[in-house]
């Protein structure tokens, strides 16, 4: 059974350098277990530590090849490089879910918001990135062809690590796409008769006149 | 403790085909509740000393920081700079982004501090969903009834009956938003009943309703236009009037440079969630790793009354055979959905889907009688039977549960093929600051909302009712704390930090120890030294 492995490999100790610095500790250990253990400066992106709030952004260099993930999410190997990355700025992307009337002119509205979206050069570097597994690059070309249901379905395991937005060289934000995809679905597609149908009653009790 | 039934033997005995046999009827829950619940352990509680809640029972770890010093003095506040807003919101969760945006639909110039990433909360980690009654048998007054009979009668009826009552226009406000829910064929919200509830009243999304809540009220407070975010930027002090009666603004600092900043406002909301990262009486949490208590601890120091501060939730499944993910959750839909509990010996032991503190209180009766599974003689717990439920039900655990088996794939264990070593771990702060139905503390100027404010759940929450509770009372809150159009402060202090000096000197109490904790030693060290 998995847990007396894990056991076993906690015994073994495995040499890597995080944000510069090389630490020695057990193998089974996560990075971010390893950055506390070693007492590593300036570690501040640390969240959930069960891969959903997607804080832990580090870049895993092995060898020549580098790669993204999330620290909680990634177990220390021997000479692994990793470097804690900052969160992310800002969105350049700017809207209020408000700001939409109806949904006739959402098409419209979205490749204003989001002119980039239709410029996808198919690099897969978003998919590459995304700890979740994620189509990034099938929900982009969804939301492009304005299927936002589709597209923001695409996206349900996102977790807003951003690391698809760093990644794309058009820079389409890809990570705020799918999330656009999935509000504008709900805000106007979303009418369910059981909750209209109480939220009417209870207004309606509200009205009698006996009604404190 | 005795010795648990070994890890091998309890394999062996384990069977995912045979017929499970109705759990015991359970004698008195009282009985039960206090022998095995960890807040009945000897020695967990004490009286406070000092402050508006002395002679009060306190668990002991959280008491030891309600009557500490400060980390800021006059000193540190010469020079620092000052930002003016109306409304300061402490906490990037759920709550306090409620609390943002209903404040700033409301007009007022809002500053949301977060001391870590905006949105990293215990929101997000939320699984099982939200409670709200919707279905054509269930009622406001039944939601009212569960949550308080859940709390054992130790909530206050008409806070439960506020956040019942807001719970339809939650949805509404949520759902226009953009958050998504399941619907059924008919395009109704999806329901479905977990532990505690009379009749189906959970609705969610997936096993992700907290991920989906948070990143969508993330989303909106980062667009919005009237609110400003500072984040890695916790709150370690409040500020009061000259004469220690009144918040007028809170003291900020960075986990970046460690700049001090004053902020002046005409109200503060705290919102800054529960503590599983104190691990009260030694045990793993579920928590997030902001969960320290901070909110407690600032509200205590200007004089707002607490209340219920020896009540804490243990949720009873929390991972035990994976290191890293030790205390992690099993939400409790798994066991809604019709997984049940087995000891070492494969015996039900316990309604599954009774109220959490009685559930938990089985699981460590069982253990501590030498029914548990023993792995190694370091680690104890019970199964929770995931195989037989994908047996029963076939794709549910990978449709339904995606979150699970994506934590679970991580560790190399198949929820689906072998059943999971659960134990309870420290999971929610039942009690909290005193707040009337606006989330008004005891304290002018001073609001409090979500997992930090008390009297709402009683002495057990039920699932659902924490998802629900921080938007209703985000929400109150951020009406209330606009509402009171005064003109702001004049005068910024730490009076109220002098009065409880003063207090703690003349009780002959420690002047060694500070608070807020703002991060667990293990994630300190290097990090933030104070």
């Amino acid at each position: 059974m998995s847990s007396t492995i894990t056991d076993a490999d906690r015994q073994q100790v495995v040499t890597l350098t995080i944000n510069g610095v090389t630490v020695s500790v057990n193998k089974g250990m996560t990075l971010v277990e390893a950055a506390w253990h070693a007492g590593i400066s300036r570690v501040t992106s640390v969240g959930c530590l069960e891969g959903v709030c997607g804080s832990c952004r580090v870049m895993l260099g092995r060898g020549k090849e580098v790669t993204v993930g999330l620290a909680c999410q990634t177990f220390v190997e021997a000479g692994i490089e990793v470097v804690f990355l900052p969160a992310a700025s800002a969105p350049r992307h700017h809207y209020e879910i408000d700001d939409f009337q109806d949904g006739w002119d959402i098409h419209a509205r979205f490749h204003e918001i989001f002119p980039e979206a239709s410029r996808c050069r198919h690099c897969h570097g978003c998919v590459r990135s995304c700890p979740k597994g994620i189509a990034v690059e099938d929900g982009i070309a969804l939301a492009a062809a304005g299927r936002y249901r589709d597209a923001g379905e695409t996206f349900i395991e996102c977790v807003m690590c951003e690391l698809c937005d760093v990644a794309c060289p058009e820079l389409i934000a890809p990570a705020h796409v799918g999330l656009f995809c999935r509000r504008v679905t709900a805000h106007f597609h979303l009418r369910p008769p059981n909750l209209i149908f109480r939220l009417e009653a209870i207004r309606q009790s509200r009205m009698e006149p006996d009604h404190e | 403790m005795n010795k648990g039934v070994p890890l091998a033997e309890a394999l062996a005995l384990y069977h995912r085909a045979a017929d499970r046999a109705p759990a015991p009827v359970l004698a008195d829950i009282d009985t039960l509740l206090n022998a095995y619940h960890p807040d009945h352990a000897r020695s967990s509680a004490i009286k406070l000393t000092v402050g508006v809640n002395a002679g009060d029972e306190c668990q002991r770890d959280l008491a030891d920081l309600l009557q500490a010093e400060t980390f800021i003095d006059e000193a540190n506040l010469a020079g620092a700079p000052v930002t003016d807003v109306d409304v300061l919101v402490v906490g990037g969760g759920g709550a306090g982004c409620a609390a943002a945006l209903t404040a700033s639909e409301q007009g007022a110039r809002v500053l949301l501090a977060t001391k870590l990433r905006l949105g990293d909360s215990n929101t997000v980690m939320a699984e099982g969903g939200i409670q709200a009654a919707i279905d054509p048998e269930d009622s406001v007054q039944c939601h009212i009834q569960d949550t308080l009979r859940g709390g054992h009668y130790g909530g206050d009826p008409a806070l439960v009956a506020a956040m019942a009552g807001d719970g339809p226009d939650v949805l509404r406000w949520l759902i226009n938003l953009g958050m998504q829910f399941e619907t059924t064929p008919g395009g109704d919200l999806q329901t479905r009943r977990a532990g505690g509830m009379s009749v189906a009243r959970l609705v969610y999304c997936r096993d992700y309703t907290g991920l989906e809540m948070m990143r969508v009220l993330r989303e909106a407070v980062i667009q919005h236009r009237s609110i400003e975010v500072w984040e890695q930027s916790p709150v370690v002090e409040l500020l009061s009037n000259e004469h220690g009666q009144k918040c007028v603004g809170a003291v900020v600092t960075s986990l970046i440079d460690g700049q001090v900043r004053i902020v002046r406002t005409r109200s503060v909301i705290l919102a800054t969630g529960g503590l599983g990262r104190l691990h009260l009486n030694g045990f793993p949490t579920s928590n997030h790793l902001g969960a320290t208590g901070d909110g407690l601890v600032l509200a205590y120091r200007i004089g707002a009354k607490l209340r219920d501060l020896d009540s804490f939730q243990y949720h009873p499944t929390g991972l035990v055979n994976t290191p890293h993910l030790s205390g992690k959750l099993v939400t409790e839909a798994v066991r809604a959905a019709g997984a049940v509990l087995l000891n070492g010996n494969a015996r039900r032991f316990i309604d599954e889907l009774q109220p959490r503190d009685v559930v938990c209180a089985a699981i460590v009766r069982e253990c501590a009688e030498g029914r548990g599974v023993d792995i190694n003689g370091q680690r104890v717990g019970v199964w929770l039977d995931t195989p037989h439920l994908e047996q029963s039900q076939p794709g549910l655990l990978e449709k339904q549960f995606p979150n699970l088996m994506t934590r679970t794939r991580v560790s190399g264990i198949d929820p689906r093929a072998e059943p999971l070593l659960v134990y309870p771990t420290l999971h929610y702060q039942n009690g909290g600051a005193v707040i009337d139905a606006n989330g008004a503390t005891t304290v002018p100027g001073l609001f409090a909302a979500g997992e930090l404010a008390g009297g709402i759940h009683g002495r057990n929450r039920i699932m659902g009712n924490a998802l629900l509770d921080i938007i209703s009372f985000g929400r109150r809150a951020g009406i209330a704390a606009t509402a009171t159009r005064d003109r702001g402060p004049k005068k910024v202090t730490l009076e109220h930090v002098n009065r409880l000096r003063r207090a703690l000197t003349l009780a002959g109490m420690p002047m060694s120890r500070r608070s807020p904790q703002v991060l667990p030693p293990y994630a300190a060290k290097g990090l933030w030294n104070h």
